[in-house]
């Protein structure tokens, strides 16, 4: 069985931390693949970068691009519309929630400042990590 | 400018005064010169008249006279009878002369001398005849030619020539006056029409100059309603895009604000799971090796730890609350609001029923009188009544019991809601400060941000209305609410309104 390597769109370092500590935590061993800004995402998703089944983490606010742009690309590729798309943003925006669900998100949630539902948002994200069946690429 | 101006106002009416008494005095010449003319018409047929009535006084006498002649010559008889009848003439002719000069005292002063004259003749005739019927012929013809008659009838004819020529001199005088008057009246009358045609160019020119300055004015009006509206456009773009580079200016503030608390939270709760990692391997270290007091030397340790971890996490979760609440007003500033037929009653009381628990609770009561119904956006509306009752209930007094009422009234413009309580109330020094965002006003023992207030501000200012505030510490407080009928969408072009 090939290992689904989650790929972590996120520019700021320590968010980028804590959302892997606490996937490690929560025992999600999958390999990790960070990036830092918009650019380098674009490189390792369409431009062959990061092979084999992938999970995207996603972060919405950008240095470099909105991560929309990425989602609404990443949803009408035709080798990587279906991977799964976990939106992790600051914004609990209800009309941007909406957008990211119309593009094809799979979860949307808000990074909360509170630990402990932290912990739970990102456990129950391993909890779906580990059930989610991935397709097989074509 | 003012003098002209008030010029320009009377003398449109001064001009039509002066031509109507000028049309009032020329009627006046008018009917005066007529009434004048009939005069001297009836003078001249009266002049006329008594030159018939001298003429036939003279032609009687003569008559009388040739026919006593004609008597005395053949003894006809038929003589005698033209002269009897001319003789029974004369004296009614001469009363009618008389009568007719009644109103000319010229005249009856020519008159005066005739009548003598004309009975002296009349006498000296009847006397010639007598002697000549009685036989005296000779008598009758001696009488005949003393020539008293002739002179008499010569006197009569002269006294009736001059007063002839003084009737021809009066008339003469009297037209020759008329002909003056009558130039005269010419003259005025026609100076009259020249100054009514004066009055009429003038008030033409007037109202044409009027015409011309309303015009002028139309037009400059006009142009300053357009400029006007263009200003208007122009600062209700500015106005807008200003309201948007807020709205989006706080939205990203408080975004990037979020994000390093999250990593702040987020690695105070890896600090506390050092903590509890490191006390537990310093608990299995001093079981190795125990020193005296050493597990409460640890445990004051942990203690700080925990104080230090406690103060972060409760700044890190106000600031939370902080900027969330940026975040909720900055959305409310870019929720689109929709018009549509509230029954406020109904509402404000539905609101006021979510607050019941905590009401009786309190031993408070919220009474809600019946409240002009309104075409507004109404969930706008609801916060506001909803923050409004929220804070009154919760800032009430514990020595009285609480009472909120609520009631409105329409104005001819604008609908205006009160909500006054007696709870503990604001000083009047902080009535303005209460509606800034996270300011508070007087004792800090009620949970809150000084949020509600202010957001009520940023949504009835939307809703094109306003606020105040009335209050005296310890009287209670109250909020009035001033909106507009017709809610106008700012955001709209307002010249489509």
């Amino acid at each position: 069985m090939n290992a689904v390597t989650i790929i972590l769109i996120e520019d700021d370092d320590g968010h980028a931390r804590l959302v892997e500590k606490n996937l490690r935590r929560a025992g999600v061993s999958n390999p990790i693949t960070r990036c830092a800004d918009g650019e380098s995402a674009v490189q390792c998703l369409f431009g062959g970068g990061c092979a084999g089944q992938l999970l995207v983490l996603l972060d919405l606010n950008l240095p470099d691009m909105s991560g929309i742009d990425i989602l609404q690309r990443l949803k009408t590729d035709s080798k990587l519309g279906r991977t799964p798309v976990v939106v992790l943003t600051t914004a609990d925006d209800k009309i941007e929630v909406q957008r990211c669900y119309d593009l094809g998100c799979n979860v949307y949630i808000t990074k909360p400042v509170d630990y402990e539902h932290f912990a739970n948002a990102v456990q129950q994200l391993g909890l779906f990590l580990s059930v989610v069946q991935i397709p097989e690429t074509a | 400018m003012f003098g002209r101006r008030v010029g320009g106002r009377l003398a449109l009416p001064i001009l039509l005064a002066v031509g109507f008494l000028t049309l009032i005095a020329l009627s006046l010449a008018s009917i005066w010169l007529h009434g004048r003319a009939q005069r001297d018409a009836e003078r001249a047929t009266a002049a006329h008249a008594l030159e018939t009535k001298l003429v036939s006084l003279l032609v009687h006498l003569r008559r009388a006279e040739s026919g006593q002649r004609g008597y005395l010559l053949s003894g006809d008889p038929r003589f005698l009878l033209t002269h009897r009848l001319a003789i029974d003439a004369v004296l009614p002719a001469l009363a009618e002369i008389e009568a007719a000069l009644a109103n000319n005292p010229v005249q009856r002063e020519a008159f005066a001398p005739l009548k003598p004259q004309v009975i002296e003749k009349l006498d000296e005739l009847r006397e010639t005849i007598r002697r000549y019927d009685t036989g005296d012929t000779a008598g009758a013809i001696a009488l005949f030619k003393t020539g008293a008659g002739r002179q008499n009838m010569e006197n009569i004819t002269a006294i009736v020539e001059r007063m002839q020529e003084g009737g021809e001199r009066q008339l003469a005088l009297e037209s020759a006056q008329f002909q003056q008057t009558q130039r005269i009246v010419l003259a005025a009358e026609l100076s009259g029409m020249a100054l009514i045609v004066a009055v009429a160019l003038m008030s033409f020119f007037l109202s044409w100059r009027s015409m011309r300055d309303q015009q002028t004015a139309q037009q400059k009006l006009r142009d300053n309603n357009a400029a006007l509206e263009s200003t208007v456009a122009e600062r209700t773009r500015y106005l807008l895009d200003a309201n948007n580079e807020i709205q989006s200016f706080a939205s990203i503030v408080s975004h990037d604000l979020r994000s390093p608390l999250v990593n702040i939270m987020g690695f105070t709760s890896e600090l506390e799971t050092f903590r509890k990692n490191m006390f537990e391997r310093l608990a299995a270290l001093r079981a190795q090796a125990p020193g005296p007091d050493a597990e409460n030397d640890d445990a004051a340790l942990g203690g700080e730890f925990d104080e230090a971890v406690e103060f972060i996490k409760g700044s890190i979760a106000k600031m939370d609350r902080l900027i969330n609440a940026i975040l909720v007003i900055s959305r409310e500033g870019g929720r689109n609001l929709r018009a549509e037929s509230v029954d406020m009653t109904a509402l404000v009381r539905a609101v006021a029923d979510g607050y019941m628990h905590r009401t009786l609770e309190i031993g408070a009561e919220i009474t809600v009188e019946p409240l002009p119904a309104m075409t507004i956006d109404r969930l706008a509306i609801e916060q506001v009544f909803s923050n409004l009752l929220d804070n009154a209930v919760k800032f009430m007094r514990t020595d009285v019991p609480g009472r909120i009422h609520v009631k409105g009234r329409e104005m001819p413009f604008t609908v205006v809601y009160e909500v006054r309580d007696n709870g503990r109330g604001i000083d009047p020094k902080d009535a303005e400060r209460v509606f800034e965002l996270f300011r508070r006003s007087g004792m800090r023992d009620r949970q809150g941000e000084g949020i509600g207030l202010a957001h009520v501000r940023a949504l009835v200012r939307r809703l094109g209305g306003s606020i105040r505030l009335e209050s005296e510490p310890g009287e209670g407080c109250t909020f009035t609410v001033t909106l507009p009928k017709r809610w106008i969408d700012p955001s709209t072009d307002w010249k489509q309104q």
